[in-house]
C-alpha cells in the first residue's frame, strides 16, 4: 500500500493537498485539468519537490518513503522526454540504471542485454538516442526501469509525444512489463483511453487535491461536474 | 510567387553600404600590394626580432585562452551549480560591464593592483617582503586578457549550463549520481561542443589585442604582431616593414577563422542569462562543493571587481577640480562621444544595408546572400591596426591623414563592429522576412509605415544592443587613435594614456573615471533607452 497522509505544498500561486491510498501490484491512471496537481504527486512521491508541512507522510507499507533522498527511494521516473543523455548509447543509458560509473561486472552487462530484449531493442544498444524513434527512446528508458527493480514505476505523460499506434503499443509493453515484474504503475495521463486500456485504478485530481478515485470502468460514467467537464461532457 | 517589394529603393541603400565596406578595405589592399615590390623579403624573413615578436603573439595568445577557458569553466559550473548564491547578481552584473570596460582602464586597474607601487605589493611590503615587478611583460597581458576573456568565455558556458532540462537534473538525483557523474555525463557533454569555437574566439581576440601589449608589455621580450606594426609606423617609420607584418597578421588571422569555423558553428557572443526555475541537483550538500564553489566565486568576483574598484579610488584625488576644469578633458570628451556615437551610427547603416540585401537575395541568389554574410567574417581577418595601417598608407599620399584623423577612427570602429552588429541583428532581420513579408504586401504595408510598425518593434532591442556595444568599443578604442593621434585631436582613452605613460597617477586616475562612466552611460542609456524594457 502506498500512503499519502497530508502532503502539502505550494508551488507558485497553488496549493496542493494529498490524501491517497494506492494498492499495490496495479496500474493507476493519474488525471486530471492541465495545472491540477497530477505531475506534483508523482513528483512528491519521487522526491523531486519536499511536501512543506511536518504532519507529511508518504509511506510505501510501513517504510517512510519521505524521508530518503531521491536515489534511496523505491522508483524509477519515466518523463515525457529527455529520459536519455543524448552522447550516450542506449545501452550505457541503460547501465547507468545499475551503476552512475558505467563500469558494469560481466553479471551486470548481461543484466543489461537481457532488459534491453525485454523491451524489444535487441541488437540496438550501440545506437544513440538520435539514432532511435520516439517510442524506441522511450524503451530505453522502460529497459532502464527494469534494471534498477525498483517496485514503483511512475509515468509521467510517457506517450503523448506518440502517434496513436505506437501509443497502444507501449501501453502494451508497459502493461506486461508490469505483470511480469510485479510493478506498481502510476501512469499521468491526459487520454481517457490509456485508463480504460491500461489502468485497473483512477485517482481523478482536481485543484490540487485528490477528488475522485475508483475501478476504471466507473470512471467515464461519474456524473461528478468536474469530471464531466474534464471529459468535455455537458452537464 | 508574390512580389515582395514593390520598390527598389533597397537597392540604393544596400550599394552605398557595400560601398561604404568595400572601399576601405579595398584601399588598403591597394595600398599594401603598392609596396610588394619594395619589401625587402629576405631581410624580414630572417630578422629574428619578427620571430620572436610572432612566436610572443602565439604563445600569449595561447595562455591566455588555456587559462581563461580553465578558469571559466570552473567559474561557470559554480554559478550553475549555486542558483541562490547571494553575490550571483552582482557577479553576473560585473562580467556584463567587463565586455565594455575599455581596454585601458583595465589596463590602469591591473597597475593600480599590481604595479609596483600598486596595492599587493603594499599589502606584501607591510607582511615584510621586498616589492616585486611582476606587471610588465607577459604576467601582465595575461592578468589583462583573462579580465575580459574570462567573463565572456563564463557567459557562454553558464547559458548552456543553465539550458540542461529539468527531467535531466530530476533523473541523475534518482540514479544517484556523485558530482564526478554529473560532471562526467551531464555537464562536460552540454559544454564541450562549444569549447572549440569560444576557443577559436577568445585566441582571436587575444591574438590580436592592441592597447594591452602596447601598455602592458611592448618591451622587445613581450611584443606582438599587432604592436609591431603600430611601432614600425610610429617609431621606424619603415612602412614597407608594417606592410611585411601586416599581411603577416592576416594570414594568421585568415588561418585562426578558418580553423574556428572548420571547429563548428559560430557562437553568440552576447546571450542574455536568464535563470530558469530552481534546478534540483543531487550534489549541492556536500562541504567540499560548497567551500570549492565559494573559493572559486570569490576569485572571480575579485578578479573583475577589484581593477574596476581600485580605478574608481584613484579618481577620487585633489587632481579632480583642476582635471575636470581642464578643457583639454572636455575636448576629449566631446571627440569620444562623437566618435563612439558616429562609429555605432555608420555600423548600423553598414549592417543594415548588408542584411537588406541578404534578406532580398536569399530567396533568389542564394550564392550572393551567402557572400554578405562572408563580408562580416572577412573584416575579422582585417585585426584594426592593419585596416588602420593601410589607410594610413593608401591616404597618405593625397591628403593630410592627421587632419581627418578622427574620420578614419569612425570609420575603422564602425567597420569593426561590423561582425558584431550582423552577429546581433541578423537573426531578427532575417525573420522579419520569412514571417512577415507576405503578411505586409498583401495588406500594403510598405515604406515608412512598415519601417514604423512593423521592423522598429521587432528591431529596436537587437538594435539597442549592436548600438551600444559598438558605440561603448568605439568611446574606448586605443588603437587606430594611437596611429592616427596628434597632439591637437585627443580621445579620452589616448589623453588617459598620455597621463599614464607620464605618471600623472591623480590625474589619470580622474580621466579613468570620466572615461568609464562615459563608456557605462552610452551603453546603458542606448540599450536601455532605445531597446525598451525588458516585458
Amino acid at each position: 500500500m502506498i500512503n499519502f497522509k497530508q502532503v502539502n505544498c505550494r508551488l507558485g500561486e497553488q496549493n496542493f493537498c494529498y490524501d491517497l491510498q494506492i494498492q499495490l501490484g496495479q496500474v493507476v491512471a493519474v488525471m486530471g485539468a492541465s495545472g491540477s496537481g497530477k505531475s506534483t504527486l508523482l513528483n512528491l512521491l519521487a522526491g523531486f519537490i519536499q511536501p512543506q508541512n511536518d504532519t507529511a507522510q508518504i509511506l510505501l507499507g510501513d517504510e517512510r518513503v519521505d524521508l530518503l533522498a531521491p536515489s534511496q527511494r523505491p522508483v524509477t521516473s519515466l518523463f515525457q522526454e529527455h529520459n536519455l543523455f543524448a552522447h550516450m548509447s542506449a545501452f550505457n543509458n541503460l547501465a547507468l540504471g545499475i551503476r552512475t560509473s558505467l563500469k558494469l561486472t560481466v553479471d551486470e552487462i548481461a543484466q543489461v542485454d537481457t532488459a534491453l530484449e525485454q523491451v524489444g531493442l535487441k541488437g540496438l544498444g550501440s545506437r544513440l538516442p538520435k539514432q532511435l524513434s520516439g517510442g524506441q527512446r522511450q524503451r530505453v528508458a522502460l529497459g532502464r526501469a527494469l534494471v534498477r527493480r525498483k517496485p514503483l514505476l511512475l509515468l509521467d505523460e510517457p506517450f503523448s509525444a506518440l502517434d496513436p499506434a505506437l501509443r497502444q503499443e507501449m501501453a502494451a509493453l508497459v502493461k506486461s512489463l508490469s505483470q511480469q515484474h510485479q510493478l506498481t504503475v502510476l501512469l499521468v495521463t491526459h487520454e481517457p483511453r490509456d485508463a480504460l486500456d491500461l489502468a485497473e485504478t483512477v485517482v481523478f485530481i482536481a485543484d490540487g487535491r485528490v477528488h475522485w478515485q475508483g475501478p476504471s470502468q466507473d470512471f467515464l460514467q461519474q456524473t461528478d461536474t468536474h469530471i464531466k467537464a474534464y471529459l468535455g461532457q455537458s452537464c | 510567387m508574390i512580389k515582395v517589394a514593390s520598390s527598389r529603393h533597397w537597392l540604393w541603400f544596400s550599394s552605398l553600404s557595400f560601398c561604404l565596406v568595400l572601399l576601405p578595405l579595398l584601399l588598403a589592399m591597394g595600398a599594401f600590394s603598392s609596396y610588394l615590390g619594395q619589401a625587402q623579403w629576405l631581410t624580414y624573413m630572417t630578422d629574428a626580432y619578427t620571430w620572436r615578436v610572432v612566436w610572443f603573439s602565439w604563445w600569449q595568445a595561447c595562455l591566455s585562452t588555456v587559462i581563461s577557458l580553465s578558469a571559466a569553466v570552473l567559474v561557470a559550473r559554480a554559478l550553475a551549480r549555486r542558483q541562490s548564491f547571494v553575490g550571483r547578481w552582482l557577479l553576473l552584473r560585473c562580467f556584463s560591464v567587463a565586455l565594455v570596460v575599455p581596454s585601458i582602464i583595465a589596463v590602469f586597474g591591473i597597475i593600480l593592483l599590481h604595479g609596483k607601487y600598486g596595492y599587493f605589493n603594499q599589502f606584501w611590503l607591510w607582511l615584510g617582503g621586498q616589492p616585486q615587478s611582476y606587471v610588465y611583460g607577459l604576467t601582465g597581458i595575461l592578468l589583462a586578457h583573462v579580465f575580459f576573456n574570462l567573463p565572456l568565455a563564463t557567459r557562454i558556458l553558464l547559458q548552456r549550463l543553465d539550458a540542461i532540462n529539468a527531467e535531466t537534473w530530476r533523473l541523475s538525483s534518482q540514479l544517484g549520481m556523485t558530482s564526478v557523474d554529473l560532471w562526467r555525463h551531464i555537464e562536460w557533454p552540454h559544454i564541450k561542443g562549444v569549447l572549440p569555437q569560444l576557443a577559436a574566439l577568445v585566441f582571436a581576440l587575444c591574438f590580436t589585442s592592441f592597447a594591452i601589449v602596447m601598455t602592458l608589455g611592448g618591451g622587445p621580450k613581450a611584443t606582438t604582431i599587432e604592436v609591431a606594426i603600430f611601432q614600425a609606423i610610429r617609431f621606424d617609420f619603415d612602412i614597407a616593414k608594417a606592410v611585411y607584418l601586416s599581411l603577416l597578421q592576416m594570414g594568421f588571422c585568415g588561418f585562426i577563422l578558418w580553423a574556428g569555423l572548420r571547429l563548428g558553428k559560430p557562437i553568440d557572443m552576447f546571450v542574455s542569462l536568464e535563470t530558469s526555475a530552481k534546478n534540483m541537483r543531487p550534489d549541492l550538500k556536500p562541504m567540499l562543493g560548497i567551500v570549492s564553489d565559494s573559493v572559486v566565486l570569490l576569485l572571480a568576483t575579485l578578479l573583475v571587481l577589484l581593477p574596476l574598484l581600485a580605478v574608481v579610488i584613484a579618481g577620487i584625488n585633489p587632481a579632480w577640480a583642476d582635471v575636470l576644469l581642464d578643457l583639454r578633458l572636455w575636448n576629449a570628451f566631446g571627440n569620444s562621444l562623437w566618435v563612439a556615437l558616429s562609429s555605432a551610427l555608420l555600423s548600423l547603416l553598414m549592417a543594415s544595408g548588408l542584411l537588406l540585401a541578404q534578406r532580398h537575395w536569399r530567396k533568389r541568389y542564394a550564392s550572393a546572400a551567402l557572400a554578405v554574410e562572408w563580408m562580416g567574417s572577412v573584416i575579422l581577418v582585417v585585426p584594426p591596426l592593419v585596416l588602420a595601417t593601410g589607410l594610413f598608407i593608401g591616404l597618405s599620399p593625397h591628403v593630410n591623414v592627421f587632419a581627418i584623423n578622427l574620420y578614419i577612427v569612425v570609420l575603422v570602429n564602425a567597420l569593426m563592429g561590423l561582425p558584431y552588429m550582423l552577429r546581433v541583428l541578423s537573426v531578427a532581420y532575417l525573420k522579419i522576412g520569412t514571417d512577415y513579408d507576405r503578411l505586409c504586401s498583401s495588406l500594403g504595408v510598405q515604406g515608412w509605415h512598415r519601417l514604423r510598425h512593423v521592423e522598429w518593434p521587432i528591431l529596436r532591442k537587437p538594435v539597442g544592443l549592436a548600438l551600444a556595444l559598438v558605440a561603448a568599443m568605439s568611446a574606448g578604442d586605443l588603437g587606430v587613435v594611437a596611429l592616427f593621434g596628434s597632439p591637437d585631436i585627443q580621445t579620452l582613452p589616448l589623453l588617459m594614456y598620455q597621463r599614464l605613460g607620464s605618471y600623472q597617477s591623480d590625474a589619470a586616475g580622474v580621466t579613468a573615471v570620466v572615461l568609464l562612466g562615459l563608456c557605462l552611460v552610452i551603453f546603458v542609456i542606448l540599450e536601455r533607452l532605445l531597446g525598451g524594457s525588458d516585458d
